[in-house]
């Protein structure tokens, strides 16, 4: 992972909680790891040079392959030749999951253009896959992390013993499915991680990691980096792992906030690890031991959770309607009817109205169909499902999309828009203004996530906070006129 | 009691409905995977165990 900055060693200014984030009020982020490999080439190639190439834009422009971009996401080359995107901040599950289609989109375009320049080379059936999933051929695991601002104030254990079960048990309608070999587990991912909470941050592979790195008033919030999820080829779960998260850390935030109990505690685990591996095996019939001597099945455990999060929502309405103000698919009922309806789905388990909208359903359910046809071979299996990941040459997901197997909820106009336009109201319309205006002026420039800085004729920086901020302080206006 | 009664009615069409519409959607539905089938031929055509074995990647976090 990239080093981030400790905002709190150049804090020069008040340590007062943001001014503009009411309640509720939620940044997300969404960060994606991507497999590459090329197909089809008439000579072996060595992968981190293709990568390279992909890249080469990049560090031409930038010397670097680390840059943030005009819709103030970065983009990033990672160790292990892993292309990364991470998109802007966001304050709306809509806003989060079109970022993420921005980078798609974006991934998809570098990808063809490396593989025009390779086919030069390599051979006219050179072919790049850029696979948006957790895992390889070999065993080897990456990952679609997700980012919350939470308020400082939960603790730890909470998050522990609260957070993670949901978390665990969420992928039954958010796990992107896997075939291992010999059958279909529930995620991508589950097998692959081995710690609960964390702050270590290569080593190990921990289900949530906390930074002591929130890119905001440190006084204020700290920024949960969750890692135990998969990478979604469904908008509606990309949307959906946002926004019932939201619901379930406004509760968490309200409980620590007044010291009653959220009603989450319940479902803390006794192992989290073995829970997660047997809802990778079993889905929502997984049967989770729980801390207080009771079993609970991982559907139950998530009916558990929304009954709560439905009475506090009940309570909190007007904080919540605010946090999702401006988001066009989701209010907080909207997310409760539509969690609501995805477990009654798995209840009833009625594949055909899951695989609308949940990766693991999709892949089954066409795969039962292509089995119906006669035996498949499992490299077959093992193939399409790769495909169905590849943001650069799939086949298989596009054609569900194509033929109103897989619904979309953002069009190709949203997601071009979505490409060179930052995420509203939040500092990445700060930061994408000013990487817009020094690429235009043709200064050189470095961002992160909370400062921009120019570094000629001499090196100026300004900080940028307050994520949800997209007004911008004397000092940004500043630089930005100088480089006008 | 006649309240009930025709409430049940009024379940058991709107089961049958639901039932019916399950049937059409999932008949659609099958035609819909036969189309993504045929439209996914060439990467049924191509060298599957190249393709996943292909895939070698360092891992990430």
């Amino acid at each position: 992972m990239p080093q981030l900055h400790d905002s709190r060693s150049r804090h020069s200014t008040s340590t007062q909680p943001s001014a503009t984030a009411g309640g509720c009020d939620r940044i997300f982020g969404l960060e994606t790891e991507y497999g590459l490999s090329v197909g089809g080439a008439d000579r072996p190639l060595d992968i981190s040079q293709v990568a390279m190439t992909m890249f080469q834009p990049v560090v031409q422009r930038e010397r670097s392959t680390n840059t943030y971009l005009d819709n103030g996401s970065r983009l990033y080359l990672d160790v292990g030749s892993h292309p990364e995107y991470a998109t802007a901040e966001a304050r709306t599950p809509f806003d989060a999951m079109l970022a993420d289609a921005a980078g798609e989109s974006i991934m998809r375009t570098m990808a063809l253009e490396t593989q025009a320049r390779l086919r030069a080379q390599a051979g006219e059936r050179a072919t790049i896959h850029l696979f948006k999933n957790n895992a390889d051929s070999a065993g080897h695991s990456y990952g679609c992390h997700e980012n919350y601002l939470v308020r400082r104030y939960v603790d730890l254990r909470a998050i522990q013993t609260q957070l993670l079960p949901f978390l665990i048990t969420r992928q039954i309608y958010t796990g992107a499915g896997r075939f291992d070999g010999d059958h279909w587990t529930y995620t991508q991912r589950a097998r692959f991680v081995d710690e609960t909470v964390s702050s270590a941050t290569t080593r190990s592979r921990p289900m949530i990691n906390t930074r002591d790195e929130p890119h905001a008033d440190p006084e204020s919030f700290r920024r949960l980096h969750v890692i135990i999820g998969d990478s979604n080829r469904s908008q509606w779960a990309t949307m959906v792992k946002c926004a019932t998260t939201h619901l379930v850390l406004s509760a968490m935030e309200h409980a620590a906030r007044t010291g009653v109990p959220s009603g989450l505690e319940r479902l803390e685990m006794t192992d989290p690890v073995q829970a997660n591996l047997e809802v990778n095996e079993l889905g929502p019939d997984a049967m989770i031991d729980l801390a207080d001597g009771t079993r609970m099945s991982a559907l139950e455990m998530q009916r558990l959770a929304w009954r709560v999060i439905e009475r506090f929502t009940h309570s909190h309405a007007h904080e919540l309607d605010a946090s999702l103000q401006g988001d066009p698919v989701w209010t907080p009922r909207s997310v409760l009817d539509a969690w609501r309806w995805v477990l009654d789905r798995l209840e009833a388990r009625d594949i055909d109205a899951l695989a609308q909208v949940v990766d693991w359903a999709c892949k089954r359910r066409f795969f039962a169909r292509l089995e119906e046809r006669g035996p498949v071979d499992p490299m077959r299996v093992a193939q399409l499902d790769l495909d169905y990941h590849d943001v650069a040459n799939g086949t298989l997901y596009e054609a569900m999309v194509r033929h109103g197997l897989m619904r979309v909820y953002a069009d190709p106009q949203q997601v071009a828009h979505a490409v060179h336009t930052p995420p509203e109201r939040t500092r990445a319309v700060l930061r994408g203004r000013f990487v817009q205006r020094a690429q235009q002026a043709g200064v050189r420039h470095v961002c992160d996530w909370t400062q921009v800085q120019v570094l000629e004729p001499e090196k100026r920086t300004v900080q940028l906070l307050d994520p949800f901020d997209s007004e911008g302080t004397p000092e940004y206006h500043d630089l930005m006129a100088s480089l006008a | 009691m006649p309240q009930e009664h025709a409430n049940a009615q009024e379940s058991a069409q709107h089961h049958e409905h639901d039932e019916a519409t399950r049937r059409v959607a999932s008949e659609a539905n099958v035609d819909s995977l036969d189309a993504v089938l045929d439209d996914i031929e060439s990467v049924l055509e191509s060298n599957a165990e190249a393709y996943v074995n292909g895939f070698v990647q360092k891992g990430g976090e």
